[in-house]
């Protein structure tokens, strides 16, 4: 009987470790590395300045690269010029490129092309819908504007054993599939893709690098700093709070089903945000089911600026006085009267 | 007893309604602060910006040091990772190492000082990442020369153990300064002397004359080699300029740098790319 319990509880303490070890080498041991870059491109300090004085920096961290969307993509997927060690300075990435990965529902290779369309037919799109180059093209954003390599964000249900990787799920899997490489990506790609592939803070951070840039905003003639007074509502307060289900940018802009990248203007009657649709998309049935139109028709996006929302403006401020003006003089009062209580007999002066 | 209780209990509470008070400001009046700032530097930064853009020209240092300052976090819910944001880098960074604060020769050259050899400045950067100026700048001969290493931490610039086995290749976060042999004494060859000199020549150096200022380069510059070593110097299994053991090499590490795989990436180079770079003065005269 005892013995089975020490058995037991050697199993439950080994057991985890045994999988967290696994899967330590397992991520170690994805490299996409079959040229041999990391030989140089694994130290840090790999840089320099470029002609434009812009800091360049060759550094791949390989466990980080590991564990992105990209692990499985070798090097030359991406820098196609790269055909040799040691090679010439390479050329910009295209990330439209056809890559060697075969996407497995059409058995054609892997490319981003689609997006290219997307993102032309939407709002930031450098040219207009008669193929004129917009006012300010410079401004519309690139594909590296807004994303940087993609990591994985594995769901877990079973956080206590390893934050983000469930050994239990994973261990189901493997009774079929017998690559654990293959069993690896394959859990973090579906995993991550089931919830939010960004946390909505760091959606808002992406989108606030040029919609919150002042210069921007009166250049396009926006009507708000939009990441400012996101943070300003419920909404942006959560997010603050890391909250994982609160919605994002992209959440009320895209319309569901759609690509985030076929964001449309507010002026566009397909768009999400356009006045007749606005309703629809808070009264959606993950948001508030139960919303009249009337619900999407409140400031969103209203600043805690003086010009822009005068009445917001100063219900807020009266708020923020009366919560700080109240509860700091009491918390004053009350430490006070702690620190007579701490020293009964204590005086500034002496008494006469 | 009851008395020195009582004052504990005292002592709890008047923390607690601190910490309440930091609170309660942090989510009042410290917001509102905090945001006005923020709006503030970001409206003073775009007008900057503005500004230069009317000139036409951006300036390196608004590139450099306003646009790539910037750190972010990813929350990936399992971990958090926070790094530096370069604008338009693709991959991640995922750790900070700081800045050399002993080395007196990146006050002048910066930390990514190499820019002349397109072909190989970015792996001279590299290895001025971990290695001392002074390692490849500096030759000694004769009776300075002791062949001795050593680490240095980049913080404080004290003299420290080898990292080499506790982190991964070229992510330490120290470097390798050679000691010379003065006066029958072995000291580091960045002294004290040699930081004070070159410091007080940059406090000093707008109200110096141009002959002064000349003069004090020449000095400052009087121990840095005509023709520093080079790769191969060290990435060699026959008598390195390195103590690769000396200063904390594995055997598996020192057996990776020498091997024919990187040595014959180097022969490689100097072959295809820089065929003068052992005779540097070659090209000049072509």
């Amino acid at each position: 009987m005892i013995k089975t319990r020490i058995q037991k509880s050697c199993f439950i303490i080994f057991l985890p470790l045994f999988l967290t070890i696994t899967f330590a080498l397992l991520s170690s041991s994805y490299a996409a590395d079959i040229g041999n870059c990391l030989l140089c491109h694994k130290y840090p300090g790999i840089s320099r300045v470029d002609e434009e004085g812009r800091m360049r920096l060759f550094y791949v961290n390989e466990p980080i690269y590991n564990n992105s969307v990209h692990a499985k993509v070798k090097c030359e997927g991406c820098h196609t010029d790269i055909k040799e060690i040691p090679h010439k300075p390479a050329k910009k990435v295209d990330c439209l490129v056809e890559c060697h990965i075969v996407e497995p529902s059409t058995e054609k290779k892997f490319s981003h092309k689609d997006v290219e369309g997307f993102i032309q037919s939407s709002v930031h799109g450098k040219v207009d819908k008669d193929g004129n180059e917009k006012k300010y093209a410079e401004d519309y954003p690139g594909c590296k504007d807004c994303h940087d390599n993609p990591l994985f964000r594995p769901l877990s249900f079973f956080k206590r054993v390893r934050p983000g990787i469930s050994e239990q799920s994973l261990s189901r899997c493997k009774v079929c599939h017998k690559k654990e490489e293959f069993v690896y990506q394959f859990y973090n790609h579906v995993t991550t893709r089931l919830h939010k592939s960004r946390n909505p803070l760091n959606i808002a951070e992406m989108c606030g690098r040029c919609h919150d840039d002042p210069a921007l905003v009166a250049r396009h003639e926006l009507s708000t700093k939009a990441v400012i007074s996101y943070g300003e509502t419920f909404h942006g307060k959560a997010a603050s709070f890391l909250d994982e289900r609160i919605p994002d940018c992209l959440d009320c802009h895209v319309n569901k089903g759609d690509s985030v990248h076929q964001m449309l203007g507010h002026k566009d009657p397909a768009s999400s945000i356009h006045k007749d649709n606005k309703g629809k998309i808070c009264a959606t049935i993950d948001c508030h089911p139960s919303a009249s139109p009337k619900f999407a028709t409140y400031g969103v996006h209203a600043e805690f600026n003086l010009t822009q929302s005068p009445a917001q403006y100063f219900f807020t401020f009266f708020f923020i006085v009366l919560t700080g003006g109240t509860l700091l003089p009491l918390m004053g009062v009350i430490f006070l009267d702690l620190l007579r209580r701490f020293f009964p007999h204590a005086t500034i002066g002496r008494r006469k | 007893m009851k008395n020195f209780f009582f004052k504990i209990y005292m002592l709890a509470f008047m923390a607690l309604v601190v910490f309440f008070m930091v609170v309660i400001w942090k989510v009042t009046f410290a917001h509102i602060l905090h945001e006005y700032s923020n709006r503030k530097q970001a409206q003073e930064i775009s007008k900057f910006k503005e500004e230069r853009e009317e000139k036409g020209k951006k300036s390196n240092f608004e590139k450099i040091i306003l646009e790539s300052e910037e750190r972010v976090k990813r929350y990936l819910g399992y971990r958090i990772l926070e790094e530096v944001r370069i604008k338009g880098h693709f991959h991640h960074i995922g750790f900070d190492i700081g800045p050399d604060k002993r080395s007196y020769c990146i006050n002048c050259h910066g930390d990514m000082p190499h820019d002349a050899v397109k072909e190989l400045r970015a792996f001279l950067n590299m290895h001025a990442f971990f290695v001392g100026c002074e390692t490849c700048h500096v030759r000694l001969d004769g009776q300075e020369k002791t062949g001795i290493f050593k680490w240095y931490d980049r913080k404080t610039g004290d003299i420290v153990a080898s990292p080499v086995k506790k982190s991964s290749p070229g992510s330490f976060k120290a470097k390798i300064i050679p000691f010379e042999k003065i006066n029958g004494t072995i000291q580091r060859v960045d002294s004290q002397d040699r930081i004070d000199f070159a410091l007080e020549y940059r406090s000093r150096e707008e109200s110096l004359t141009e002959a002064q200022k000349s003069r004090a380069k020449k000095l400052l510059h009087k121990i840095v080699a005509k023709q520093p070593y080079i790769c191969e110097d060290c990435h060699q299994t026959e008598n390195p300029i390195l103590p690769f053991d000396a200063i904390g090499y594995p055997k598996e590490r020192i057996d990776s740098i020498t091997s024919t795989e990187v040595v014959g990436m180097i022969k490689n180079y100097t072959k295809f790319y820089m065929p003068n770079m052992l005779h540097p003065g070659e090209t000049l005269k072509k």
